[in-house]
Order: structure tokens, then sequence, then C-alpha cells
């Protein structure tokens, strides 16, 4: 933008007025530090609930009921599913949540059988810590997800209650699917036990299709089968299912949106504002540039790099503090026991600092443009 | 051919239906290395004449010929650098940056051309050390006084060696000594380094030290007189010339 030996310009009319200054990149940092969390939350609304092409999982429900509490289906379906033409493997869950409402502090428990884990949902997970041999041992173990481990400070040979249930940790994993973040893996027999000592009974099966294009003619064949069964189904992809029950949340995130409009809209104003101010200023001071020789164009790069650096210190402090508290707090919205992830990446902390940049010259570009267009001898008549 | 040429230059303003002419069809002729001092009545247009000779204003009609270029032709952007190759321009009141070290306002017009951060720092020693102040690199303006600060200004306007020197009052607002330093300092720049230098002034003694003075009067010329010390006449009015005064 300009050459490095005319930096010091630029950063002596920034430290001309420190106050000034400090607080235009301050405000620029809180605008920035609500858009960055703004935009976490839209990233995790739409990694749990957009389809990729990749996705080839399906859940079934009990028809009508999401709520853990309500869908019960029986564990014998299994059979009748793995038949189904396209179907590579299917597992029966037991889910109970600590707390079924909204909340940020949740955890599910996920009764799986212990030697189904390791062909369905061990596909897509590491361990960080423990082993499946561990966790296949005791039968009060569990695989805890990488967000719930951190949020609630275990680790391997610890001992935690939920729900009124207490597991003893035999792993973490990771895993890139959102849902398994909050997640508590445990036998499904002893999860079963713990609850109500009902075998037998499950609150949903996860369905690994062959083929993304088939997810439909699956889903459907599934729920044709046990349509007229006691206990009919509902099946879909678990993405959708997620949309469907937290729409609500989902919906008062999507408003959020605005307002991480409305932050953009700030910073702009803000370092608009010192801009313009500065540059009243001095409009003596670029006549007597212009006066050396400096060409407009150049005073008016000099102004836009000024702004630039304001809304790129901005940036930075509140994209960077934002990042650090969505990675320190592990905050996820969870309703039903599907949990919606609050994550930032480098993606989003790039983005947040290219934004703010952006903003800066955009703002520094009309001051810019009126200081290089003004005549220079009138500048000096004027004060 | 003189080194700066003026034809028929004129400046208006237009103010409602009024009209303004702070220069009104004006000649005048500077030979090179000649030190010229512009007097008059204020508002008689000597700041307006300075500022187009420096480039820094445009004339309403008229053509403004300096070292063989019709300044008055050339765009803004060409024109920014012409008056980074060829005038210095002195303020009355200073005008440094302020927050700018004595060294770093001396620096300024150095960084347009291509050099060399040591041989910035090479001329612009040479430039403070010229106007007497080679142990302020490091004061700001508020650190100095007035005199101080315009022999900055000065240093400023010489270290990219221009052929022209133009001078607004540039010791209207010192004090007797520091004026007397100053004006030393311009004189030197005239007779040692052979600048062509061109200043405005309100008193008369301070005129006495260049070698023509010319009168304005409602932004045309009205007298001049040869500074007695000075053989030769080295700036002319045209209308002279043409012998149709
Ligand atoms: N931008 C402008 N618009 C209107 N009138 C102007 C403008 N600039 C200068 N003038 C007028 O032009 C005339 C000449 O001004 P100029 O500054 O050249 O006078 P001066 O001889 O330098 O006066 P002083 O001794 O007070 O500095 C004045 O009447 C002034 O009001
Ligand atoms: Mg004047």
């Amino acid at each position: 933008m300009i050459r490095l030996k005319y930096w010091p310009l630029v950063i002596k009319q920034i430290t001309r007025h420190r106050v000034r200054s400090v607080l235009t990149i301050l405000g620029v940092a809180i605008a920035m530090y609500l858009f960055v969390a703004i935009q976490a939350m839209q990233q995790g609304v739409a990694q749990t609930t957009e389809a990729t092409a990749a996705d080839t999982t399906l859940v079934v429900y009990r028809e009508d009921r999401f709520c853990p509490f309500t869908s019960q289906l029986p564990e014998y379906y299994l059979q009748q599913i793995e038949a189904i033409d396209g179907v590579v493997s299917a597992v029966p869950i037991r889910v109970v949540v600590n707390n079924c409402r909204a909340s940020l502090d949740v955890v599910t428990f996920r009764g799986v059988p212990r030697d189904l884990f390791e062909s369905t949902i061990g596909q897509n997970i590491r361990f960080s810590a423990g082993t499946l041999g561990d966790w296949q041992k005791r039968s009060d173990a569990a695989l805890l997800g990488e967000t719930l481990a951190a949020r609630r400070g275990l680790k391997v040979g610890d001992q935690f209650d939920a729900a009124g249930i207490t597991v003893y940790v035999a792993g973490i994993l990771e895993s890139d699917e959102p849902q398994d973040q909050n997640v508590a893996y445990v036998h499904l027999d002893f999860l079963q036990q713990q609850v109500d000592r009902r075998l037998g009974t499950v609150t949903q099966f996860n369905v690994k299709v062959d083929d993304p294009e088939r997810l439909g003619a699956v889903s459907n064949e599934i729920d044709e089968l046990f349509a007229s069964a006691e206990q009919p189904t509902s099946t879909r992809s678990e993405k959708a299912f997620v949309a469907q029950i937290a729409s609500d949340m989902i919906e008062l995130i999507g408003f959020t949106r605005y307002l991480g409009w409305g932050c953009l809209v700030a910073v702009l104003a803000l370092v608009g504002n010192a801009i313009v101010l500065s540059v009243q200023d001095r409009i003596k001071e670029h006549a007597v540039l212009q006066t050396l020789g400096y060409p407009s164009a150049l005073i008016g790069r000099l102004i836009v790099t000024e702004a630039a650096v304001l809304g790129l210190l901005g940036g930075l402090l509140g994209a960077s503090a934002a990042m650090l508290t969505i990675r320190l707090t592990h905050l996820s919205f969870s309703v039903d026991g599907l949990s919606i992830p609050i994550e930032a990446g480098p993606v989003l902390l790039a983005l947040g600092m290219a934004l703010s940049i952006a903003l800066g010259v955009a703002a520094g570009l009309v001051p810019a443009v009126q200081a290089a267009r003004r005549p220079i001898a009138s500048c000096f008549r004027a004060v | 051919m003189a080194m700066i040429e003026c034809r028929q230059l004129s400046k208006t303003y237009r103010k409602g239906a009024s009209i303004i002419k702070p220069l009104d069809s004006l000649d005048l002729d500077v030979e090179q290395g000649s030190f010229l001092a512009l007097m008059g009545p204020s508002g008689s247009g000597k700041t307006t004449l300075l500022n187009l000779i420096a480039g820094i204003d445009q004339p309403t009609s008229g053509s403004l010929t300096i070292a063989g270029q019709n300044i008055a032709a050339l765009s803004r952007s060409k024109l920014a650098s012409w008056r980074a190759k060829h005038v210095g321009y002195v303020f009355q009141l200073y005008n440094l940056v302020p927050v700018l070290t004595a060294y770093e306002n001396v620096e300024l017009p150095m960084l347009l051309h291509p050099l060399s951060r040591k041989q910035r720092h090479e001329r612009v020693g040479t430039a403070l050390s010229l106007v007497g102040l080679a142990d302020r690199h490091d004061h700001y303006p508020r650190q100095l006084s007035g005199g101080q600060e315009q022999r900055v200004a000065i240093a400023r306007a010489i270290v990219t060696d221009p052929q022209i020197i133009v001078a607004d009052e540039p010791t209207g607002d010192l004090d007797k000594p520091s004026a007397h330093a100053v004006m030393s300092l311009l004189v030197r720049l005239n007779q040692e380094l052979g600048k062509t230098l061109i200043m405005v002034t309100h008193d008369a003694a301070t005129a006495e030290h260049a070698g023509l003075t010319l009168h304005l009067d409602k932004g045309q010329l009205v007298e001049q007189s040869v500074t007695a010390a000075f053989s030769g006449e080295t700036a002319t009015t045209h209308a002279d010339e043409g012998g149709d005064a």
C-alpha cells in the first residue's frame, strides 16, 4: 500500500492522539469480538444442520417423538434395519440427557452395545486418551467427547456423575462430528440398567448407508417397514433432525446474524470518525506535504493506511480475544441432547482480521479522497 | 531566457456576483540566481503570486514558464513531482510537522526521491549543519525557538537542492536577532549556493537584502526599486522591457 519508508509517518500520526486511537481500537475490538462470537455460532449451526455430500448417516426415531425421554424403540428392530439393501451398519443407541431443555452445559449419555461400538461410531473417532479396550473392560466405563472433558476438566481415571448416573472415564475421543463433542459413550446395557431397567428399549438407531445418494430411499424403506408396527419410526439424516428439533434456537441464532452486520457497521463508523477527525486536524499539514511535492495520491494512501492500521489493531485484539474465550469455555448450545457447538478456528480469525482491515480501508477512503483533492493554497488560508 | 517568466498571469475568484482579482495580467521575468523581494499592502496579491510560482496554485489565465516549462499547463500529479524537484517553500509560520523531529521534518521531502536511508541521512545532516542546527536532530518543533524552527524549515526547503526558494514573510513572526539569523541564511543561499530567491516581506529593511524589490498593488506591479548595494538589475517587469509602460 505504501513504501516502507513512509510507515513512520503513519505510526506517528496514530500515536499522536493516543487516547483517541486507543479508544477507537478498543471500540473496533469490542465490535469484532461480538462479530467473531456471532460468526462462531452461525458456523456451529451450519456445521450441525447443513447437509454435506459426504453425509451417510441416518437416524431412526420413534415417529413424532424426538426427545430422548419419549422416543422409545425396540432394540430388535436392529436386525430388520441391517437387512435393508444399502445399509452398511446400524447401531441402537439409548440417549439420556442431564438436561432436556435448551442448555449450555449438557451431558449426553449414549448407550451403545459394547461389541458394536468399534464397527459403527468407532469409525469416525480417534482416541486422544485411553483405549477402546479400557472402555470395553469396565461396565461403567465412559468415552467422553473432548469438549465435554475439557469443560468439566475430566481425564482418564476420573469418575463423574450426571443425571444420577456415575461413570468411570476410560477414554477421551476426538471427532469432527458436532454431536460427539458433548457426549459420554457408555455401554447400552449399563445405561438401561441405571435409568429404568428397561432392557431392550432404545432411543434411536444410527444407520450408515453405503451411498449418500441413497439416503432418501433407505430412510423411506425403514419407515415403511415399521409403518404398521406398534412403534412406527421416523428416519432422517442426523442434521435434518437437529435442524428440526433445535429450530427455535437456530432461528434465534440466525437472527444474531444482523447483530454481526451491525458490528461491522460499528467498525466502519468508529474508524471513519477517528480518521475524519484526524484528517480535519491536519488539513494544513497535508497541504505542507503537498507543497513539498507529495502527490495527492500518496497523501490519500497515507490516510487509508492509517485507517487500515486502526482496523487491523482493533480486529486483532477483538478477534483473538473472542477466539480465546470460545476456546477456553468450550461452550455449545444443546437441545434435547443435540448440540450446536460454538467453534472458532484460524479461518474465522483470519476472516475477522481481513474484515476489520477492509472496513478500515473503506472508512479511510472518503476522508482520503477529500484530503487529496483539496486545493493546496486555500488550506493555508483556512486556518 | 529568464528563469521565471510570467505572461499576462491572472488569478480570479468569483464570490457571488463580485469578482476578486488577486492577480491581474501580471508580466514578470526573474533571472536565475536573483534575489527578489515582493512588497505591497495586505491583499495586494503577494502570496497569490508566490503560490503560483511555487506551483501550489494554478493561474486562471496567462502563462507561467519556469526553467522552460509552462507549469500552468501541468496536471496536479505532474505539478507535485515538479515541486519536489524545483522549489522549496519557506512559510511565515514555519509549518513543521509537530510530531516529527527536526531530522524527520527535513527528511520529509527526501523520502520522495529514490535514495537509500544512508544517502538521505547524509543530505539531511548537511542541510541541518548548513542552517546551524546540527546538534538539534532529535528535537521536536515545540522544543525549538521560533528562529530555530524557521531554520529547520529552511533546511527542509533546501535539502532536495531546488533551484528556486520562495519565502512568504519568513521573518514576519520572529524577533530581531532571529530574523537577522534567518535573513543572513537566505542571503547565503542566494549568494553562495546561487539559489533563485523570491521573498515576500512587509518590512523595508528586510527587503534591503534583496537585489530588487517589486511593489504590488491590487494584483499589479506598480513599482520596482534596485537596492543600492547591487550593481546589476536582475528582475524586470515585462511591461518595462516592452516599452509600453
Ligand atoms: N480562495 C480565495 N477566495 C477568494 N478570495 C481569495 C482567495 N484567496 C485569496 N483571495 C483574495 O485575494 C487577494 C490577495 O490575497 P493574497 O493573500 O495574495 O494577499 P497578500 O498580498 O499576500 O496579503 P497579506 O500581506 O495580507 O498576506 C485578497 O483580497 C484575498 O482575499
Ligand atoms: Mg500573504
